[in-house]
């Protein structure tokens, strides 16, 4: 079930009046567990069993490997868990994938290869929670934390509905020990996680759905070749789209999880902010770039083993993160630009690690960012690598016998929103909502809140699935 | 369950108030923070309610001038799959493909009232009827009689126009959406805001009167013509009976299929052998297929025909699909309809309409027979708009 659904609207009133009822901790726990499956099985109920594989296999796993006294059975057992989590993920995510990249490989060598039929239906939020339940293991592998006492808190950190889907993507530490002690939300908390649900649907709900996907979609997905204003403004229309889908995914998610007194970790911090990439990745799906630096990149050597090693890792974190993404190519490539960005970034800091720069050439640094990171959602959102090339073309003003393409009044939309989204991002770069909510006088945020609530609701919105569902 | 780190022994990047995973590499994450600002929530939060339902409320009242009421529910992918799964349930069900002429110009309660039977409605806006027509066909359970509406432009093209993913949720309709589908109807028999056309971007894109030279703008897109009930019983939305500026853009919108080239023989050949194929699947289980061609306005048929003369279009579909077909120009009784905007009959027309080409249906095949207890042909003058007939 997504968010922006009426279904879930009726299903979250339910869970909240259920967690609300003078039952045990051990029964309400039980209630969010059950209310966590039907909210996974709600799409499609038979995938609710990769669930159950997910969670048994990792809460096994973790057990051997508390038991295992050799660092031989302790590695078995944590390579059972990512052998289990990363099959399932190959299988239903990159299976496709891998038999179409294995038969042109065939063709190459003069093999005429053709697999069968080969027709795999991608389980919701796979790459999500395999992540997810991965981290339990890997955690306790790594002696950075002990298993869960019950079954029960573990099933639910891994099950939990607000973070199940689209992340952000939970450490077991984060979310087991907030199970342990019985707790529910003040009537504080509950007003502002709605608050904060309310801003989150707006973004996906109004400005991703209603105002931004639209234009994207004209021109990355029509027939017609477009100018430089075109591809610009389809592009800055998806930056805006992915930022306001995913990050009000999140806000969303931490909201619902407030209104039932559980924390959750932020997942953005304002990332069109950004002065450099290494500032984007701490700001931009911030649980996802956390989870690969501490169980890819370090466990590759990380910055311990001289210059050449690190770049190596760095490239080969980054472009597992664009697989991470999706089965294809393009999002390989929109990982490796990030990795080779990085790499440059790392590159120009060490050679004028003396320099200071001031606020105007860090304001500079931070638009060229923005423009640098556009450059990259060309390839995340094109569907193959000759849109990219077609839309990268026109950017440049190079493309022959282009056509207008949008209408005035996406251009203006396009534009209002994304530089108010830039320009917020900008504002805010150094402070927390929090913060900021905290300073301003509760009748404005009452009526920012009414404003918000209404215009989801006159939007109506059509239960579009969030784009990071796909991943 | 302890952590090994807790979150006193992180650093903070400086002006963060709070840090997050990114601040802590290579340890295990810590319990977040996550702090309440300072405010009377409560009273905020009522506040909020209080004027969201205001704003709701003007909102609805200023929509319901605007003739969008109560009970309109719209015509979305669901309502279409509910109506598809009643021919899993009973396959010898009579079904109704096509684009939103015949969608518009049916009449489900005349219908049931002259033949006793209610088709199943499957006809959508602005889409092909050929691809749907072929899903019947491969549905091996299918044996009834399929009517098939034309309108030239939309049948004789190769895409499957602005519904096609109707298709998609049939074959995968989660829970989530049946529920959700459940809501919105209940919701919409409340509301008469909740419109997919009337929808806040929706709106604010009808501004641009064509600002950019060149474009395809909101201007150039119809805008709502569907005015729907239970079991997808649609009309044309009433106001465009009498609104003469929507019914002028919608035919602008018409006047548009001018411009288009005329349809090429190898789309016609293309056509045709498909039509040909999904009939013949079907009468080779025992079911049937009759075609319908809804009556256009005078103006709206010579840019038809310069697109696809009914020679080469109609004419020749029913000849090589070998199917019987009712063509609204050799029907007296389909003659003098009112198309408030050209391309559809007005809601008391339809009626009108239906009640024609039922009788005629009848006496084309004998799936259809008409009631002892039907009620008496209509014709034009019963749908005539009250200032002529008077």
């Amino acid at each position: 079930m997504v968010f922006n659904s009426l279904t879930f609207a009726v299903f979250f009133a339910c869970v909240l009046a259920l967690h609300a009822l003078p039952l045990p901790w051990a029964v309400r726990k039980t209630n969010l567990l059950v209310a966590s499956y039907l909210f996974y099985a709600a799409w499609n109920p038979p995938f609710v069993l990769l669930l159950w594989i997910s969670t048994v296999v990792d809460w096994y796993a973790a057990q051997g490997l508390v038991k295992a006294r050799r660092q031989g059975s302790r590695r078995a057992w944590m390579l059972l868990s990512v052998v289990a989590n990363l099959g399932m993920l190959a299988y239903f995510k990159y299976g496709t994938f891998l038999l179409d990249n294995f038969r042109v490989a065939m063709l190459a060598v003069g093999v005429d290869y053709q697999p069968p039929a080969f027709d795999i239906v991608l389980p919701v939020g796979i790459s999500f929670y395999t992540f997810a339940t991965m981290s339990y293991t890997l955690d306790i592998y790594l002696r950075r934390a002990e298993p869960a006492r019950s079954f029960l808190d573990y099933a639910l950190f891994v099950t939990f509905f607000p973070h199940l889907v689209a992340g952000p993507i939970m450490r077991p530490t984060e979310l087991v020990p907030q199970f342990e002690q019985p707790r529910r939300a003040s009537a504080n908390q509950l007003y502002f996680g709605l608050a904060l649900m309310t801003l989150g649907l707006f973004e996906k709900v109004v400005l991703a759905d209603g105002f931004l996907a639209g234009p994207a979609e004209a021109v990355f997905d029509g027939a017609k070749i477009p100018g430089a204003l075109d591809a610009w403004i389809a592009t800055l229309a998806f930056s805006g789209q992915i930022f306001c889908d995913f990050a009000g995914y999140s806000t969303t998610a931490i909201g619902a999880a407030m209104c039932l007194g559980f924390a959750m970790p932020d997942n953005f911090r304002f990332p069109y902010a950004a002065i450099g990439f290494s500032d984007f990745w701490r700001r931009w799906h911030i649980t996802l770039s956390a989870w690969l630096r501490d169980y890819v990149y370090i466990p590759l050597g990380g910055n311990r083993h001289g210059e050449a090693r690190t770049y190596l890792a760095l490239m080969a974190t980054m472009l597992l993160g664009g697989l991470w993404h999706g089965a294809s190519w393009t999002f390989v490539l929109w990982g490796g630009l990030h990795g080779l960005y990085l790499s440059i970034e790392r590159l120009l800091r060490r050679r004028f690690a003396g320099v200071k720069p001031g606020a105007l050439a860090l304001f500079g640094i931070a638009l060229l960012t923005y423009a640098l990171i556009n450059i990259t959602w060309v390839f995340f959102r094109a569907r193959d690598f000759g849109t990219a090339w077609r839309m990268l073309v026109a950017m440049s003003g190079q493309q022959a016998g282009a056509v207008p393409i949008l209408p005035a009044v996406d251009l203006i939309a396009v534009a209002v929103i994304v530089s108010g989204i830039v320009a917020v991002h900008w504002l805010m770069r150094e402070r927390t909502l929090e913060s900021v909510i905290a300073r301003t006088p509760a009748p404005l945020l009452a009526a920012l809140w009414a404003c918000l609530a209404f215009a989801i609701v006159i939007e109506q919105g059509s239960g579009n699935a969030f784009i990071y569902f796909q991943f | 369950m302890p952590s090994s780190t807790s979150s006193s022994e992180t650093s903070t990047r400086p002006g963060f108030l709070r840090p997050t995973a990114s601040d802590r590499p290579g340890v295990a994450q810590p319990v977040p923070d996550r702090d309440v600002p300072a405010h009377p929530w409560g009273r905020i939060l009522g506040a909020a309610v209080v004027v969201f339902v205001l704003a709701i409320g003007a909102w609805e009242w200023r929509l319901r001038t605007l003739e969008l009421l109560p009970g309109d529910l719209g015509d979305d992918s669901s309502a279409w799959a509910q109506q598809r799964r009643r021919i899993d349930a009973e396959p010898g069900a009579m079904a109704i493909v096509g684009d939103s002429r015949i969608l518009f110009d049916t009449d489900l309660d005349r219908f049931e009232a002259l033949a006793g039977i209610r088709p199943v409605q499957l006809a959508l806006q602005g889409t092909n009827g050929r691809p749907f027509l072929q899903d019947l066909a491969d549905d091996a359970d299918f044996t009834g009689l399929a009517i098939v509406g034309i309108a030239e432009v939309s049948y004789f093209r190769d895409a499957i126009g602005l519904k096609g993913d109707v298709l998609k949720r049939y074959r995968h309709e989660s829970p989530s959406d049946r529920s959700s589908y459940v809501l919105h109807r209940s919701l919409s028999r409340v509301f008469g805001f909740i419109d997919e056309e009337y929808r806040l971007s929706k709106l604010v894109r009808r501004l641009d009167p064509g600002l950019r030279a060149g474009t395809r703008g909101p201007s150039d897109e119809p805008w709502k013509m569907i005015s729907a009930t239970d079991a997808r019983q649609a009309w044309l939305w009433p106001r465009i009976e009498h609104d003469a500026r929507l019914a002028a853009h919608a035919v602008s919108i018409w006047d548009a299929w001018g411009r288009l080239p005329p349809v090429t023989d190898d789309l016609i050949a293309r056509t045709q052998a498909a039509t040909r194929d999904a009939v013949a699947k079907i009468r080779a289980r025992g079911g049937d297929v009759v075609f319908i061609r809804p009556p256009s306005a005078a103006a709206l048929r010579v840019v038809e025909d310069k697109r696809l003369p009914r020679s080469r279009g109609w004419d020749a579909l029913l000849a090589a699909a070998d199917v019987r077909g009712i063509h609204a120009d050799d029907d007296a009784a389909m003659q003098g309809l009112v198309l408030p905007e050209n391309s559809h009959l007005s809601r008391a027309c339809s009626t009108v309409f239906t009640d024609a080409y039922v009788r005629r249906l009848a006496a084309l095949t004998d799936r259809v027979v008409l009631r002892a207890a039907a009620p008496a042909p209509l014709a034009a003058a019963d749908c005539a708009p009250q200032s002529s007939v008077e």
